[in-house]
């Protein structure tokens, strides 16, 4: 079998103060895949992705980025993911294209490889006319662009892309989705977290359902989503029965 | 196509030129507060020490009274500049998150603790250099021993930018940031001998000299210039140095817990 692009294990997360944001969740993603991360707020989507990514550091458990260690093998494992974060973690007195270039510098891009990059996706996620700005003088879209083209900028394997459409008007998500589609069909794999159950519908193949910490349902789009509505049938079910499951202990 | 051919990495050259690159960058953005500042301070003190009230102070070791004090404007402006520096990016990068962008990238603490040490040294160097340029032009200080005064520059500025990094994670709030220059290092340094000397004070406060770190800083440093010291330099060096390896040790051992940074 093919070594996955994610394969996380028994991954347990316990924030100072004791909170445990993430219970007991394990999780494969395929190379190549697109995949839809779904839950409620709170349910430790976001969690996984910093484990994941290195912004937090694990409790227990082992997460291996393309069979790379994402903790002992972290050099190697990070240099093949991308984050597009849920919150925007920018300097906010920085220009565009300052940002996606010292990203790339530290994913140690050489200059002329990054110049030519950040110029493309400058032109590819339409912030040329902006370049002049700082962050903090863009719009709320605009700066969702700045954070995506962060997230590309060294044309990693796995794209991990953490409620990227929250709040962004309908043309950047139409161009967000065409472009994801393109990369994707040339084998990038995709993790997609939502709460646009028809955007995940439309774009995944495989979907996870968290709920508290743990995976609550699992499966192919097509099983959970044959029918038009049955995904949000889907995903009520398996929060919502957890939920009453909780309540009626 | 399964696990992607990669050669493992050894240092992040690039990353870690890239940290300094940016950093430089941001420091550029602020070139009043980061350089006017520490420059103009220095010119106040030529005119008032060296001019107008230069015929009036007595004279130490047969050095002009803004001779003697020039090289304790110039390690107080270092020692600001080095620890405002380090603790500022730090923390600011903490506060707005964007500390994040490097976690998730393959940089080791290592190359974040040198990234951020060396605009330290840079911001120091440039700003010492400048008051030294300015003591010269207007004939207020010399310079004895040019490999003394790097050193100086060099190794001073690494212990505040430790300390600034330390003070950068440690800190929730800009009131804290900013603490340790309002308890420690004005004080330490107006006590540590900028403007007076050992001899000044009676027999029984030398110790507060002895048992002030800033001192030997001061000290080593005026010796540098205009070759007057109260310490011995050797003692001056080995002591600077140990505080280098105890404050680095330090800062390693926070990192590597991932302290401040790392949830
Ligand atoms: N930095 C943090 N410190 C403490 N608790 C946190 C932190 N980040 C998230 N949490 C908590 O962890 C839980 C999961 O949050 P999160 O992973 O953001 O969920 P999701 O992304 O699924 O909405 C929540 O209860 C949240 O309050
Ligand atoms: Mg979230």
């Amino acid at each position: 079998m093919a070594t996955p692009a994610l394969k996380v294990t028994n991954l347990r997360k316990v924030y100072r103060r004791g909170n445990v944001a993430v219970e007991d969740l394990s999780l494969t993603v395929e190379e190549g895949d697109f995949f839809g991360f779904l839950g409620p707020n709170g349910a430790g989507k976001s969690t996984t992705i910093h484990c994941v990514t290195g912004i937090a550091n694990p409790t227990s458990g082992t997460i291996e980025i393309f069979g790379l260690d994402a903790v002992k093998n972290y050099r190697e494992a990070r240099r093949l993911v991308g984050l597009c974060p849920q919150e925007f973690n920018v300097d906010p007195f920085a220009k565009p294209a300052d940002i996606v270039s010292w990203a790339g510098g530290y994913f140690g891009m050489g200059a002329a490889e990054l110049k030519s990059r950040v110029n493309y996706l400058m032109e590819q996620f339409e912030l040329t006319p902006h370049l002049k700005k700082t962050f903090r003088e863009l719009s709320g879209g605009l700066k969702r662009r700045v954070v995506l083209a962060r997230a590309l900028v060294h044309d990693p394997k796995l794209i991990i892309l953490d409620e990227p459409t929250a709040g962004v008007d309908v043309e950047l998500r139409r161009v967000l989705w065409n472009y994801l589609t393109e990369i994707n069909q040339d084998g990038r794999t995709i993790l997609l977290t939502s709460h646009y159950l028809e955007e995940v519908e439309r774009l995944c193949r495989d979907i996870a359902i968290v709920a508290r910490g743990r995976i609550v349902r699992q499966g192919t789009k097509d099983e959970m989503a044959g029918t038009p509505g049955s995904l949000e049938h889907a995903y009520l079910v398996a929060t919502g029965a957890e939920a009453d499951h909780v309540a009626g202990q | 196509m399964s696990v992607p051919d990669l050669k493992p990495m050894g240092v992040n050259w690039v990353g870690l030129g890239t940290i300094v690159r940016r950093d430089v960058q941001r420091m550029l953005r602020v070139p009043i507060q980061v350089f006017i500042a520490p420059w103009s301070s220095a010119l106040l003190f030529i005119f008032v020490f060296g001019y107008v009230l230069g015929g009036t102070m007595r004279t130490i070791g047969g050095h002009k009274y803004i001779e003697f004090v020039m090289p304790g404007v110039l390690m107080m402006n270092i020692i600001t500049a080095a620890f405002l520096q380090s603790s500022s990016a730090i923390y600011f990068s903490r506060f707005m998150r964007f500390v994040e962008e490097m976690l998730v990238a393959p940089l080791s603490y290592l190359e974040m603790v040198v990234g951020s040490l060396t605009t330290v040294v840079v911001r120091a160097t440039v700003t010492g250099l400048g008051i030294l340029i300015l003591g010269l032009g207007f004939c207020a200080t010399t310079i004895e021993s040019w490999p003394l005064f790097v050193f100086w520059i060099v190794a001073v500025s690494i212990i505040f930018g430790l300390a600034g990094i330390l003070v950068g994670l440690w800190s929730k709030s800009f009131e804290q940031l900013n603490m340790p220059v309002v308890f420690f290092l004005t004080p330490l340094s107006m006590l540590g001998g900028s403007f007076f000397t050992m001899k000044m004070l009676p027999d029984w406060l030398h110790w507060m000299l002895w048992a002030n770190p800033f001192f030997y800083f001061i000290n080593g440093i005026r010796g540098a210039m205009i070759g007057v010291d109260e310490a011995p330099q050797g003692l001056s060096i080995a002591l600077t140095l140990l505080m280098i390896a105890a404050l680095g040790g330090l800062v390693w051992r926070l990192f590597s817990r991932g302290y401040g940074l790392r949830e």
